[in-house]
């Protein structure tokens, strides 16, 4: 994959959503496991934002729309942006 | 099939339900939480917004069905692997409409933590605050429940 192809799903910390909410809509739109979904969910809890996928625009576009019908802050960035 | 049954208390809850369906008018007609989209052309937003708010409405008629005439003799909801799923998301839904428009005299941090002097607020914020936890339960109860029902479907 080219970088300019490349697109990140980032996910933004609300005060709303539980953590264990966080936890179960990353382990059911994005296939984590108990520990990988529980990392990034603290990532977004202490940092404000956590990268949880990076590939092509298209797949990228179906994350954030799955994660932003689970009520999430999602957002689509261009790796370009970075 | 894994099936939870809880019972509530009616006088507890009730008044809860006013406050869950005064919101869902609103609800029906704009997303819980409005979304960034910049990096999408103009008609696929629309396209994009219409899709959301078209699960939205189906994940609250969900939750608004748990509480028909049985819950009013019986006290009791139900759920299982075929409604827990829209339910936990209209909590949220509903969670995220009640910060906009009924708590905002609330902080961030005691929304997150929930705690609060209840008997010093008053009592629109205390009722929507409740129904803010209420929901918070119910979405605490399918998770610890029906976790795998939910990310096995």
């Amino acid at each position: 994959m080219q970088l300019e192809d490349a697109w990140r799903v980032v996910v933004l910390n609300d005060p709303v959503n539980l953590m264990s909410y966080v936890v179960m809509v990353f382990k059911k739109v994005l296939g984590f496991d108990e520990t990988k979904a529980r990392k990034h969910m603290l990532e977004v809890h202490e940092q404000g934002r956590s990268v949880v996928w990076v590939g092509l625009r298209e797949t990228a576009e179906a994350h954030v729309f799955t994660l932003q019908q689970w009520h999430l802050t999602a957002v689509l960035e261009s790796d370009e942006a970075r | 099939m894994k099936r939870v049954e809880v019972k509530l208390s009616l006088p507890v809850v009730a008044p809860l339900l006013d406050v869950i369906r005064e919101l869902s008018v609103d609800l029906q007609k704009s997303l819980a939480a409005p979304q960034a989209l910049h990096d999408l052309d103009q008609d696929f937003r629309g396209a994009w917004i219409n899709d959301l708010l078209a699960s939205q409405n189906e994940d609250l008629h969900a939750l608004l069905s748990l509480f028909d005439g049985e819950f009013f003799t019986e006290g009791v909801v139900a759920f299982d692997e075929s409604n827990a799923e829209p339910i936990v998301r209209a909590c949220t839904a509903f969670r995220l409409q009640l910060r906009e428009r009924r708590l905002k005299t609330l902080s961030d941090d005691t929304l997150e933590t929930g705690e609060i002097d209840m008997s010093g607020l008053d009592e629109e914020v205390r009722k929507a605050f409740m129904c803010y936890l209420f929901l918070a339960t119910v979405q605490e109860l399918i998770i610890q429940h029906l976790d795998s029902s939910i990310i096995g479907s």
